[in-house]
């Protein structure tokens, strides 16, 4: 293994850089939201209003479906269960549980302690990582047990500890403070998936990661790899490219050429559930920008974002919030939403103006740092006019919204909304089309239907007209036979 | 970035100044004058946001680029002219910026070489003073003395007159220090990363490889290499106006064909056409492959 590269992306210099990396411990929230719907499936409330819930007790359950189970992460009483707003890229409402505090952090009877996992079978550990309501904690939120469960030829695990977007330190931290319990969780998904090597990637600015985890590894199935700070570099398929040199087909998954992603946050819970007994109820995360000192929190999920800015203690201007990432995160308005497994930094910057939007020069610099070598010049065109046809023939669909065209943009054109509606759009006349064709399909069928129930008429009519003609036929030569047999006793009384 | 296009003229523009005196400085500012007014005049029409338009310094360094590109002792009718037509028909008539399809300074410029000819071709030989300056280009007096046809101008009328380029006597200090200043600035912005090297580089190798080409099958015959790179508007054609974002082709494989084929035209057109310099045609030529080339050099998409 060495370090290949991934044309394009962007350098970008960390602004927001602390000198030592910390992990506060927030204080616990008066009230949390625990957001039920994430992909497919939707998780069912297995509490009722004003139920008295703990610690880590599970208020939400899955049976099917890609999502998975919701935990408590406070103790308290269940206040309500109803859709509310959450930052999600969509949009959309979910159903939400909120749970109110009673301040005792009652944890549930967990059998802690130091269990060697080589005891358990492999489908007990997946079924503990999905008890524990783990998914992926890097942005995706993909559900773990999905992704290590029922794996054949997996031989390599990356373990992503890049963290390219500037500012985030979370993954850093974790890094930092728990090495041993990263290397065994590393350990102990290596086991659930068989898999022949571990790689764990760590960009080359974060120094005292790597050396923490390097005096730790004693597994030599382990392989702690430096890359060069680059962003974009955290995205799966780039990081694949960037560590193996193995391009992962548009469309295709990484399993499929046998490897398994895995974020540090994920290995840290999936370490916690199996070790610790301990479900998916905090995650660390980075508070930054401008308007705060920059630092790392150990937070509940469900806490609402205000009560974590409030701990940062920002001044008391206006501020500009966005969650995920200043790259590919989203600006959020209500920093009452809850924080979700997937959160991992907030940003809160001063509200400077929006630079004005002017016309696209081809100047090309979009297509310089796309990682995936798309023409967004060309893209942006075709969905302006909005020929969609034209942009799909140009890879829109492959476009992984990095943000790295807007970045460089001298025109500050936002390409990615363009390029995320078009996606949302050609998606929306796929299945209006296929919609249409199914109707299509439909009327043709009843067509043929009824063409084949008028037929079938037809020929039980003919048969029925068949049978009458063979009656009368046959009463028919009966009658005559009756007449000549008339005829015949005629005749022989003609005779006598 | 237009604005540091700008400043990266200047040195030319000085070297320039040095040779031919006011007569540069008179053209560049009646061009922008032209040119603020004439998109002013057109974004009005077409209900546009005037300021935002004009502060993008895109229409100014168009009139500029119009403006050292005719001969510094042109009439003044004929920059404004000139401007007026690049600004209407080379881009306010495709939707402004971004959506044109040429050049527009390269548009104007041949629009007057066909329309103007005369006025087209006569070049000042010496420094101009302010006045100087001021009664030939506003017609107040007929200062025959100073005016002169360009150098590759003037070669080809001498090759025509059968003489060898050896007899020749070949040394133009004036227009071979003007692209040593352009140049420079063409380095100013390769350095900040305003352009990239595919277009110039493949450009002056298209210029090197068919001179040298040209040259070899007869040496009498044509210019050598070195005189296609230090005369003209090689430089100025080069780094500002063959990489023209706008107007050239935009994946990396696409400009270095664009200019590598410019380059080609224009020592075809210097050599074989009518007009004293290819640039322009060249230019526009290849601006109508641009779409051709788009298409058929579209970078290898990650995991297709």
């Amino acid at each position: 293994m060495g370090n290949y590269s991934f044309n394009g992306g962007i350098v970008i210099k960390n602004s927001y850089l602390v000198d030592k990396v910390e992990i506060v411990q927030a204080s616990l929230p008066k009230k949390i939201t625990l957001p039920l719907q994430k992909f497919d499936g939707k998780a069912e409330p297995c509490v009722s209003v004003g139920d008295y819930v703990l610690v880590g007790q599970i208020v939400a359950s899955i049976e099917n479906g890609f999502d998975v189970s919701s935990h408590s992460s406070i103790s308290g009483v269940v206040l309500s269960i109803n859709t509310q707003d959450i930052a999600h890229k969509s949009g959309f409402k979910f159903q939400c549980i909120t749970i109110k505090s009673d301040g005792e952090d009652k944890w549930i009877d967990n059998k802690a302690g130091n269990v060697d996992f080589l005891h358990y079978s492999k489908e007990t550990l997946v079924g503990i990582v999905q008890k524990s309501g783990i998914v992926g904690m890097g942005g995706a939120g993909f559900p773990t047990h999905i992704k290590i469960s029922n794996v054949l030829n997996c031989h390599t695990l990356i373990i992503n500890g890049t963290e390219c977007e500037p500012g985030v330190m979370c993954d850093d931290a974790l890094m930092q403070f728990y090495p041993e319990e990263i290397i065994l969780g590393i350990e102990i998904l290596l086991y659930i998936c068989g898999a022949d090597r571990a790689i764990i990637a760590i960009e080359d600015d974060k120094q005292a990661a790597y050396q923490a985890l390097l005096t730790v590894n004693r597994n030599d199935k382990i392989n702690i790899n430096q890359i060069p700070t680059k962003y974009t570099s955290g995205a799966e398929k780039l990081l694949i490219k960037a560590l193996l040199d193995i391009e992962i087909l548009s469309g295709g998954f990484a399993i499929n050429e046998g490897i398994i992603c895995q974020n540090i946050s994920t290995i840290k819970a999936v370490f916690d559930a199996v070790i610790n007994h301990k479900p998916l109820v905090s995650r660390i995360v980075t508070v930054t920008g401008n308007s705060v000192y920059p630092n790392n929190f150990e937070v509940r999920l469900g806490t609402s974002f205000e009560h974590l800015i409030s701990m940062a203690s920002p001044n008391t201007k206006e501020h500009k919030y966005r969650t995920g990432g200043m790259m590919m995160g989203i600006d959020i308005v209500d920093i009452n939403m809850p924080i979700g497994k997937t959160t991992s930094a907030i940003f809160v910057n001063n509200k400077v103006p929006e630079p004005i939007v002017q016309e696209c020069i081809r100047c090309g610099q979009c297509s310089e740092v796309c990682p995936i070598g798309l023409l967004p010049q060309q893209l942006y065109w075709y969905v302006k006019s909005k020929n969609f046809e034209k942009a799909l023939n140009y890879h829109l669909p492959d476009c992984i919204e990095c943000a790295c065209c807007d970045y460089v943009c001298p025109s500050h054109i936002p390409l990615v909304s363009y390029f995320s509606f078009a996606k949302m759009f050609s998606k929306q006349q796929t299945i209006e089309h296929d919609k249409v064709n199914t109707a299509r399909e439909r009327f043709k069928y009843r067509e043929h239907r009824l063409e084949r129930n008028k037929l079938e008429r037809a020929q039980v009519m003919l048969d029925k007209k068949k049978v009458l003609k063979e009656k009368m036929v046959k009463e028919q030569f009966q009658k005559q036979k009756i007449t000549e047999a008339m005829q015949r006793v005629k005749q022989e009384k003609d005779k006598i | 970035m237009m604005r540091q296009v700008i400043y990266a003229l200047s040195l030319g523009i000085v070297v320039s100044y040095y040779f031919f005196g006011w007569g540069i400085v008179l053209q560049i500012m009646l061009g922008v004058i032209t040119a603020v007014a004439v998109e002013s005049a057109f974004l009005a029409l077409r209900g546009r946001d005037i300021i935002s338009s004009i502060s993008d310094g895109s229409i100014i360094l168009t009139a500029i680029l119009l403006a050292i590109s005719i001969p510094s002792i042109a009439p003044w009718w004929v920059i404004i002219v000139g401007v007026s037509f690049a600004i209407i028909f080379g881009k306010q008539l495709y939707g402004g910026l971004g959506n044109n399809l040429f050049n527009p300074a390269m548009l104007g410029y041949v629009f007057l070489l066909i329309s103007y000819p005369l006025q087209m071709s006569t070049w000042p030989i010496n420094f101009l003073s302010f006045n100087q300056a001021l009664e030939v280009v506003f017609n107040l007096s007929n200062i025959d003395a100073i005016s002169g046809a360009t150098k590759l101008d003037e070669i080809k009328n001498s090759l025509s007159l059968s003489s060898s380029i050896q007899q020749l006597e070949i040394h133009f200090p004036s227009q071979a220090w003007i692209n040593v200043g352009f140049f420079f600035g063409g380095l100013y912005l390769l350095f900040r990363k305003i352009i990239s090297w595919h277009i110039p580089v493949s450009f002056l190798v298209g210029i090197v490889i068919t001179s040298v080409l040209l040259w070899i099958s007869n040496v009498d015959l044509y210019i050598p290499m070195q005189n296609h790179i230090i005369l003209g508007g090689t430089m100025l054609g080069a780094f500002f106006i063959a990489t023209d974002p706008v107007s050239a082709s935009t994946t990396l494989k696409g400009r270095i064909i664009y200019g590598f084929l410019i380059g080609v035209l224009i020592v075809i057109i210097r050599t074989f056409g009518g007009y004293p310099d290819g640039i322009a045609f060249a230019v526009l030529l290849m601006n109508m492959t641009v779409p051709l080339i788009d298409v058929y050099t579209q970078p290898k998409v990650f995991g297709q």
